[in-house]
């Protein structure tokens, strides 16, 4: 049926005097809503929360400082290691040198044997110091 | 480390077990070590410090002999964890308290 036989009023003129339908409140309305805000200013102040952030930072520091030196104990007795075994590796490569050299002097000599102006197996640098050989002739594995 | 010993029954000088014995090493042959360097500094021609470097050779071939006669089982291990962990002395700290008990330094 239509809104009007359902909601009619006697004596209605119209349809605009029928009786509103609306969504409305409650008797008594609602209860009230707080919208307003609540932030309290309770908690650490300004001054107590800089110190305390000084403080951690100030320790972290202080740990880094004691790892550091940690590990630097452990560099330094890795360096006296191999400062102590240094001596024999570089003797024994001495010996291995020693002996190659020898046998690349004769081996020079053999071939510079026919060539006049060569004079001795031994012809480096004037400077009087000992420059080890630059050829690369002596490890040919390595090199 | 299945054999860090020669066929004569010495120790062979390894990275592992020179790096494992450096502290007898630095202390035992330091006069040795020091002349060496000494001579080395004044000339570095490997001819002219072939005695001194035979010095050195002798008194550390001797001492890795004489450590692993006298602590055969300590050097062993700590030989083989070196081996293991390549030459991280941070990683071999029992077996080095067990071979620095076993043959003090001094």
């Amino acid at each position: 049926m239509t809104e009007a036989m359902i909601r009619k009023k006697p004596g209605m003129a119209s349809v605009k005097d029928m009786p509103l339908l609306q969504d409305g409140p409650p008797p008594g309305g609602f209860a009230p809503v707080r919208y307003a805000r609540r932030i309290p200013n309770t908690g650490p102040s300004a001054m107590a929360i800089f110190l305390a952030a000084f403080g951690a930072f100030s320790w972290g520091m202080y740990q880094v400082g004691q790892g550091n030196k940690v590990r630097r104990a452990l560099k330094e007795e890795k360096y006296a290691a191999r400062r102590a075994i240094l001596p024999v590796l570089q003797a024994e490569e001495d010996e291995r040198f020693v002996k190659e050299w020898k046998k690349y002097l004769e081996y020079e000599a053999e071939v510079m044997k026919d060539v006049p102006g060569w004079k001795v197996g031994e012809n480096v640098y004037h400077s009087g110091r000992w420059v080890p050989p630059a050829s690369g002739e002596l490890r040919p594995e390595v090199w | 480390m299945s054999s860090h010993v020669g066929p004569s029954g010495e120790p062979v000088p390894t990275s592992s077990v020179l790096m494992a014995s450096s502290k007898h090493i630095g202390s035992r042959c330091h006069s040795e070590n020091v002349a060496f360097l000494k001579c080395k500094k004044k000339d570095p021609n490997p001819e002219k410090c072939l005695d001194n470097g035979r010095e050195v050779t002798r008194c550390v071939l001797g001492l890795l002999k004489d450590i692993h006669q006298k602590c055969t089982k300590q050097m062993d291990d700590y030989v083989g964890c070196m081996y293991y962990y390549t030459n991280e002395f941070d990683m071999c700290r029992k077996e080095q308290e067990a071979f620095e008990k076993a043959c003090p330094l001094e």
